[in-house]
């Protein structure tokens, strides 16, 4: 039923091109769009790669977690503590701050999917992400409710140059830029034969199994390689938005990444950066109407699952080719 | 601590327990059923404590108790219309699909819930004042013993007497019950699967509404309201074994004694006790403390 393939028929070729056009229609942005509306660009672009980690588990895996944000909050706490307390480079930084989320990923994972599978892994993680949250709002170092505020946004040493990434745009381009190198990486892990196999594993972990494909070990490489993912993602955040709260770790968070997901087209490598244009879309036209926003988006997801199961890229996909309902 | 700490710790754990149990009551009756974990069942208990609370506003002042017990229930009823309403439109749409999906449209469902609230009632503070003859407190020797949550104690007791007995000693409760176990064998012994399965949303809706209604006085509204009771929901009923009543409600009150007592212990983080608690059940045992493992 659910049976299109991941990468929705198309190659290499295909999503580098794709890529390429993107990303040159996001480093246009700032000459078109006043600096509120470069603001949710670039939060597009994290939420694209928040979004595209989630899928590496549920697309790919078919692994349903709810506590992603738990991850994203890690990235983003990490680079807030990293660059403001220990006054660590913003690049170190950065690096520090997958490693942590791949570290929680993998702590959780470790335990959460030995345990559990479907639904009960999914409440799971969504208990951790909650003691996370819980954590974060009551530790002093890390501003308990309040957060973390005022954050600077750093300056990059590159060899000899230096960039103020403070100045003007320019954290918006290096957002761009570090987004790419996620997406590419993301892309790539999908055509690998790890990749390969944790499809086979989504289809049918039993049979996956009998191949001699070590289910549990690949989940949870999957897991942690997703919370790394998930983490810089975060770190981004924090300088972009120049403040984190606990908010971030809250479960409401983990679900953004899989209305993005669903929306978009679970099947489809492209579908979470597109439905993270469109949520965002949608967010910014109802921005004024309160519980708006809320209303329609349940209503467009409700639409999805229960009757266009591919999201917006399944229904394209349908009307391209002239199919008729399956 | 003395006796007297003591007694308020667990009065104030029981209000919780049964706070809790009333509105995870429904949910694990249609788990257990249908077997959809249905997120938004929160929403709709949210939505029964604004339609008790438009009620009150419009009849005015403090209510009787008896106004007051009628409000819920005419909550619970509005908010079964709702569930029928649902169940035509997504519920019925949902058999057969993944868990995973189920799970994430009544996510939307959720979603859905929020945001009519919000656009209905604003998001401002609502409060209800109890019922005259719940408002203030007894005093057992040094302890307050609030009139208001012993009434909810009550009602928790009561709402999970009769659930129980409905479904253990009476034809259409033993019907619900054998189709939980074999929906197959059950159609296949001339059982109209569907029509139990709409009654059991309905009831299941039904007591989110009711849970609305006699639980309204008990904290302010806000559009907030529902998100945090799924979770405490979801918390007991996994404790207790996804599906069976006797579970949530045991598993309510050892979760709000760990709960209150956790506080004691650890001050200076609520809610903490409660997901550690949840996390560890869900490790060790996840078919939970009265569930049996079969699916």
């Amino acid at each position: 039923m659910r049976g299109s393939t991941f990468l929705g028929g198309g190659g290499r070729r295909r999503d580098a091109l794709i890529l390429l056009a993107v990303v040159v229609l996001g480093l246009c942005v700032p000459s078109f769009l006043n600096r509120g509306l470069v603001f949710i660009a670039g939060m597009i672009w994290i939420n694209a790669v928040f979004g595209l980690s989630f899928n590496l588990l549920f697309g790919l895996s078919g692994v349903l977690s709810f506590g992603q944000a738990m991850f994203f909050a890690a990235g983003a706490y990490a680079t807030a503590v990293f660059t403001q307390q220990f006054a660590l480079p913003f690049i170190p930084a950065l690096l520090l701050s997958a490693l942590v989320g791949a570290l929680l990923a993998a702590v959780v994972g470790l335990v959460a999917l030995r345990r559990s599978e479907g639904v009960y892994f999914a409440i799971l993680t969504l208990a951790f992400a909650e003691l996370v949250h819980l954590l974060i709002a009551n530790t002093a170092v890390l501003g308990r409710n309040d957060g973390l505020a005022g954050l600077q946004r750093p300056a990059l040493g590159l060899g000899g140059w230096r960039i103020d990434l403070a100045a003007g745009d320019n954290f918006y381009f290096f957002i761009v830029a570090m987004c790419a190198l996620l997406i590419l990486l993301i892309r790539w892990i999908v055509d690998t034969p790890f990749g390969r196999a944790l499809q086979a594993v989504k289809q049918d972990p039993e049979r996956a199994e009998f191949l001699g494909i070590p289910v549990r070990k690949h989940r949870l490489a999957i897991f942690t390689l997703a919370g790394a993912t998930t983490a810089t993602a975060g770190a981004l955040v924090a300088p972009w938005a120049q403040i984190v709260t606990p908010e971030l770790a809250h479960w409401a968070n983990s679900t953004s990444p899989i209305l993005y997901t669903l929306l978009g087209g679970s099947a489809y490598f492209w579908g979470p950066v597109l439905g993270a244009v469109v949520l965002s879309a949608v967010f910014y036209v109802t921005r004024t109407l309160v519980g708006m926003s809320d209303m329609v988006t349940g209503l467009l997801l409700l639409v999805v699952v229960v009757s266009l199961p591919g999201g917006i890229l399944g229904l394209l996909t349908r009307l391209t080719r002239g199919e008729g309902k399956r | 601590m003395q006796a007297a700490d003591i007694v308020t710790l667990l009065v104030n754990s029981l209000t919780w327990a049964m706070a809790t149990f009333l509105v995870a009551a429904g949910l694990t009756l249609v788990f257990g059923t249908l077997h959809i974990l249905n997120f938004s069942h929160g929403g709709f208990f949210m939505i029964g404590a604004y339609l008790a609370y438009s009620l009150a506003n419009a009849i005015g002042g403090a209510p009787s108790i008896a106004m007051y017990l009628f409000g819920s229930l005419v909550a619970g009823v509005l908010v079964a219309v709702l569930g029928l309403v649902v169940d035509r439109l997504v519920l019925r749409r949902l058999a057969g699909v993944d868990d995973a999906y189920v799970l994430i449209a009544t996510y939307a469902l959720l979603l859905v819930c929020e945001g009519s609230t919000k656009l209905l009632w604003g998001l401002n503070y609502h409060s209800v004042q109890p019922p005259a003859s719940l408002d203030g407190a007894w005093l057992l020797g040094n302890a307050v013993l609030p009139k208001l949550s012993l009434f909810i104690i009550g009602a928790g007791v009561i709402v999970f007497v009769a659930l129980e007995y409905c479904l253990n000693q009476t034809r259409p409760g033993r019907l619900v019950k054998a189709i939980a176990a074999d929906p197959w064998m059950a159609r296949l012994l001339g059982v109209n699967v569907r029509l139990v399965y709409t009654a059991t949303v309905a009831l299941g809706f039904a007591l989110a509404g009711l849970a609305g209604g006699l639980l309204v006085s008990n904290q302010t509204l806000s559009p907030t309201l529902a998100s945090a009771f799924v979770i405490q929901a979801f918390g007991v009923i996994i404790i207790g074994g996804m599906g069976s009543i006797a579970g949530a409600f045991f598993g309510s009150i050892l979760l709000g004694i760990i709960d209150a007592f956790g506080q004691w212990v650890l001050p200076g983080l609520p809610g903490l006790p409660f997901f550690l608690a949840m996390t560890l059940i869900l490790l060790l045992r996840p078919q939970g403390l009265m569930g049996r493992r079969n699916h």
